[in-house]
């Protein structure tokens, strides 16, 4: 695990152009995009192939921040290679992950697929429906060559790597400065723990302000997280506790957003409210603090402007209001330990893979997709699997995606997310059941406990 | 009929227009958030939106890379072909369980009921599974995939329909049905020439239940169309607006650009019913 | 029915095969999948059996003990009687009124039935916007009139109200459209008799047009018992997940929730099955009461 955070902090915090992807017509992808020599394995492969229709499917649909340049990519691969490409992208939500599952299912699966790494891609790993990166490396040695395989994850079924990364996360804390103002609190920094955070926190209170921005009763998944975190180490965060026995860190931890819950902390209407309301609050400087995903910066970056597409209609000073920091650390977890990763990356189906017309053609595809020069346009200020990121021209963002390479830059580690692993009716106890648990209507160690065994019952 | 003002109309025509303004002030305000920007909204959700509440972001951004039109080509023509389907079969399905009354008939009815009550998430697998062997799901053939979702959406709106429109044949009056019997027409003629035209009011309401609700089905849409040049408005708009859920404005705009043209043609067609319709039909 | 022209039930087969055999391939067949698999472990929807659950009747019997079960069932029995003295009563008020009148018939024809057009998601985000706790339009209206404090519209003890409100209100407009059809068949014959008799509008009513919409007030109560044991979209925007504290789950909310959420799908298809089975019953019960009622 160390080896891991240390590659990862070594060279592929990548920050490239783009403004976090809300200007289509930014360039980075057609400049790039037109290089032939992008990946070494197109050599040969796609010259004498006759043209193939691909069928893609991936999450760059919709409003995800990439789906412009994703478009932009595509069209350059098959202008390039005379291929098509059967785009099927769809917005990921639940419907989207049954398709998909169902897909593999019926037979009907895209032949390159670009999904979660995690407890999702158990169903099609198990059924072998997947070529592993390695398989397709005995026939094709450069595919993915560029990666750094210790960042590239795991499968949960067989510990096999599957998918080929591109964009990653992280999980950090959102701040609004006004209301820290406003309280005579200070922006909290990388030292920052969790008695400080609580003390913050009432001293906020005080002044007349919602401490803690969150929906327990609709989203509880940052807290849950973090919560349970601050108990463990970036070395055994991400390992589901066998039993009660070894849960200590999970029962703490919803004892901990129980605590912070008693103390009022979070909004009035916590337990009824939906995120969207809780980041209504934020936004709009009625609460101090967000603990969020990557993804947000876009977010907060939209409130600030009065025309959602249009960069220059930014509110500089009302997003000089947002920064973003570390998460309130305790014991062996610093401040500065982070939950984030990669969580997703492209896959090739066995069925293209079979297919003598198309193995080329889809290997060629994620070659070109998850080259040096495509991945930072794609993973802007996540982090990448690289193992060499280009520099990055500062000039191109703004103020809080600055802040926020700030900040990623004195992260000690990032560790992926156990509830990634901790997937289906495990949940229902600690998740939907967190209203029950901060109410004191079910006893803390009892939802842990319930939620592990359907866990293990599942393996 | 003509009548003098009384109190009692007064009254009536007080509860409707509060009714009314219920049924059409969530229209307007959809429309008029659709020209506000996302952060806006929540806080001024019930103003106008003039000066600088006013924006066309939302509406330039649905127009920008998206194929509108060719996408209400598509959920105009599924959900026309849902409806014609809908009321040939379950015209003809209402008429047998409203007249004949045989051994088995109260069984064939509740389980037209319990058809009513499936749920879509209970049945979309196993009708994937078999399309896909019947080699009609995600095809390149704009044909194939406009049927994949026309069958489903036929059946889920069959149920619903034959309910309603027995209800109806129910209440029609036996005598026109007997007076063509005289003349010596048989079933099928009695039901083409007798009932068809007096159950026309109900048919167009199974009509506009069956269209709207096809139009709307996002999940059906969601499994069966995935090509960019084969989805609807409802999917296409979908796409724009699910990320996050947090763009209102967007969101109001997608809506908008979803609601206005059914309600325009349901105006229309409002109209046409009503023309259509022979309050006298019952002539004998 | 005395008539004999229905006597030869042949015909009866050609009319109903089409239909029914539609409805066989494309709901019994998956539904029957659908039993099948509450029997089944299914982690995921989409994906296959995990073989048979031991014993395989489990997710029958835990819907017993499962408290939530409970509630939903509580809440959607509520949700009938709303749905039944509310929306049918309401658009039989309606219907009548709009049948009455001489001037702008068709305006409110035309206008009732808007709720029906627009997405549930587009409705549940404006009813968002009025229950909203700081500060949506009822709790600035309150504030206005000086009242101190904001109201948790969503909050415990009144999320049910807030709930069944919206949906209530969307489908009035529904029933309307069903029962003004079924008036626009009285002839207008029958209620100028009536006038010629001395009858008055009550009258007319009372004694014309709800005797002979009877059929159809049978269809809608048939229509709306079962359709408040699947309604679904509009809770869920408005209250995802039973918030708060799963006091808010319908039947129809609570299947999805486990189908979709929580990935217990062999769970949700056994409370699948439990809906059709009390929508049935249902069903009859509507139907034998409006049977002893012959008007």
């Amino acid at each position: 695990m160390k080896r891991f955070i240390a590659a990862m902090l070594a060279g592929t915090m990548i920050f490239s152009l783009a403004a976090c992807g809300s200007q289509p017509s930014d360039g980075g992808v057609e400049t790039t995009g037109t290089k032939t020599e992008s990946t070494t394995s197109s050599e040969g492969t796609t010259a004498t192939a006759k043209p193939v229709e691909l069928n893609v499917t991936t999450t760059f649909a919709g409003e995800d921040g990439n789906a412009q340049n994703f478009k932009n990519a595509v069209k350059a691969w098959c202008d390039e290679t005379g291929n098509t490409v059967a785009d099927t992208s769809a917005t990921s939500d639940e419907t989207f992950k049954t398709r998909v599952t169902t897909d593999f299912e019926t037979g009907s699966e895209p032949d390159v697929l670009f999904f979660f790494n995690g407890a999702d891609a158990n169903s099609f790993i198990k059924a072998d429906k997947v070529v592993s990166i390695d398989e397709i490396r005995a026939e094709y040695p450069d595919y993915a060559s560029n990666m750094n395989d210790n960042l590239i994850a795991d499968s949960l079924v067989d510990g096999k790597k599957y998918a080929v990364p591109v964009n990653g996360f992280w999980e950090a804390m959102f701040v609004n400065k006004e209301v820290l103002d406003a309280a005579g609190v200070e922006v909290p920094g990388a030292d920052y723990t969790m008695d400080m955070f609580k003390e913050d926190c009432q001293k906020i209170k005080d002044a007349g302000y919602t401490p803690i921005a969150a929906a327990l009763g609709n989203i509880p998944h940052y807290w849950w997280e973090y919560a349970i975190f601050n108990h463990d180490t970036p070395e055994n965060h991400v390992q589901v506790p066998a039993g009660i026995e070894d849960a200590a860190s999970w029962v703490d931890g919803m004892l901990d957003i129980k605590e912070l819950y008693e103390l009022g902390y979070f909004p009035d209407n916590t337990l009824s409210a939906t995120d969207d309301e809780t980041f209504a609050m934020f936004v709009d400087s009625k609460a101090a603090f967000l603990i969020d995903g990557s993804w947000k910066v876009g977010g907060i970056v939209n409130a600030c402007q009065s025309d959602p597409e249009d960069a220059s209609t930014l509110d500089a000073d009302k997003l000089a209001n947002f920064t973003v920091t570390y998460v309130p650390g305790n014991g062996d977890r610093k401040a500065t330990d982070l939950i984030g990763g990669l969580s997703m990356g492209y896959y090739i189906t066995r069925k293209a893979w079979e297919d003598p017309n198309k193995r080329a053609a889809a290997v060629d595809f994620v070659s070109y997709m998850t080259s040096d020069e495509l991945v930072p346009v794609f993973a802007q200020h996540t982090a990448s699997a690289l193992k060499n990121a280009p520099a990055v021209d500062e000039s191109q963002f703004n103020a809080l995606q600055i802040e926020a390479m700030d900040m990623m830059s004195g992260v000690t580690s990032l560790t992926g997310a156990v509830q990634d692993i901790f997937m289906g009716d495990c949940r229902v106890t600690t998740f939907d059941g967190m209203p029950e648990i901060v109410t004191g209507k079910l006893d803390a160690a009892e939802a842990v406990e319930e939620g592990l065994k359907l866990y293990h019952a599942q393996q | 009929m003509k009548k003098k003002i009384s109190v009692g109309s007064i009254l009536v025509y007080f509860f409707l227009s509060i009714w009314a303004f219920t049924t059409i002030y969530p229209i307007i305000w959809v429309i008029q958030n659709s020209f506000k920007a996302k952060d806006k909204i929540l806080a001024d959700s019930f103003s106008l939106p003039v000066g600088d509440l006013f924006t066309t972001a939302n509406y330039r951004k649905a127009f920008g890379n998206l194929n509108i039109f060719g996408a209400y080509r598509n959920s105009v023509f599924i959900s026309m072909m849902v409806s014609l389907l809908v009321i040939l079969l379950a015209g003809m399905a209402a008429y047998a369980l409203a007249r004949y009354c045989f051994r088995g008939s109260n069984f064939l009815y509740s389980m037209v009921v319990s058809a009513m009550m499936f749920p879509v998430f209970a049945t979309i697998i196993p009708v994937f599974s078999m399309e896909t062997s019947l080699g009609i799901v995600n095809t390149s053939s704009w044909w194939l995939t406009m049927l994949s979702v026309i069958l489903p959406q036929v059946a889920g709106n069959l149920a619903f329909s034959i309910v309603v429109l027995s209800g109806y044949m129910k209440s029609l009056p036996l005598e026109l049905e007997e007076a063509a019997y005289m003349e010596g027409c048989n079933a099928f003629q009695i039901y083409f020439k007798v009932i068809m035209p007096l159950t026309k009011p109900s048919f167009a309401t199974v009509a506009i239940f069956a269209f709207l609700w096809s139009y709307n089905d996002l999940f059906t849409q969601m499994f069966f169309l995935r090509r960019p040049e084969m989805r609807t408005i409802t999917r296409l708009l979908n796409e724009l607006t699910s990320q996050e859920g947090t763009n209102y404005g967007l969101m109001a705009a997608a809506v908008t650009l979803v609601v206005v043209p059914v309600v325009i043609v349901y105006i229309f067609l409002q109209k046409y019913i009503i023309k259509g319709m022979t309050a006298g039909a019952v002539k004998g | 029915m005395g008539a004999s022209i229905y006597k030869n039930k042949k015909p009866a087969i050609i009319f109903l095969i089409p239909a029914f055999l539609f409805m066989i391939v494309y709901l019994y067949y998956p539904f029957l999948q659908n039993i099948w698999n509450s029997f089944q472990n299914i982690r995921q929807l989409g994906s296959s059996g995990e073989g048979f659950l031991n014993p395989w009747y489990s997710n029958y019997v835990e819907m017993f003990h499962d408290e939530v079960v409970w509630i939903s069932l509580k809440n959607t029995l509520i949700m009938m009687l709303v749905t039944l003295v509310g929306q049918v009563g309401i658009a039989i008020v309606l219907a009548l009124m709009v049948d009455n009148i001489t001037h702008g018939k068709h305006f409110f024809k035309t206008v009732y039935f808007f709720p029906i057009v627009i997405s549930a998601t587009a409705l549940g985000l404006l009813f968002n916007l009025i229950f909203l706790y700081d500060k949506g339009m009822l709790n600035q209206i309150l504030e206005k009139l000086g009242k101190v404090g904001l109201t948790d519209w969503k909050g415990e003890g009144i999320a049910l109200f807030t709930m069944m409100l919206p949906v209530m209100w969307q489908y009035v407009g529904f029933y309307f459209v069903i029962l003004i059809t079924g008036l626009n068949n009285i002839s207008d014959e029958l209620y100028e008799a009536a006038r010629i008799d001395g009858a008055s509008t009550f009258q007319k009513v009372r004694y014309i047009s709800i005797p002979l919409l009877h059929n159809v007030i049978c269809t809608c109560s048939v229509l709306a018992v079962t359709g408040a044991l699947k309604v679904f979209d509009l809770p869920w925007t408005m209250f995802p997940k039973g918030m708060p504290l799963k006091s808010t789950f319908l039947t129809g909310t609570y299947m999805y929730y486990h189908t979709m959420e929580t990935k217990n799908v062999d769970y949700g298809s056994a409370l699948a099955v439990l809906i059709v089975v009390l929508g049935i019953v249902l069903a009859k019960v509507v139907n034998a009461i409006f049977k002893e009622k012959d008007y």
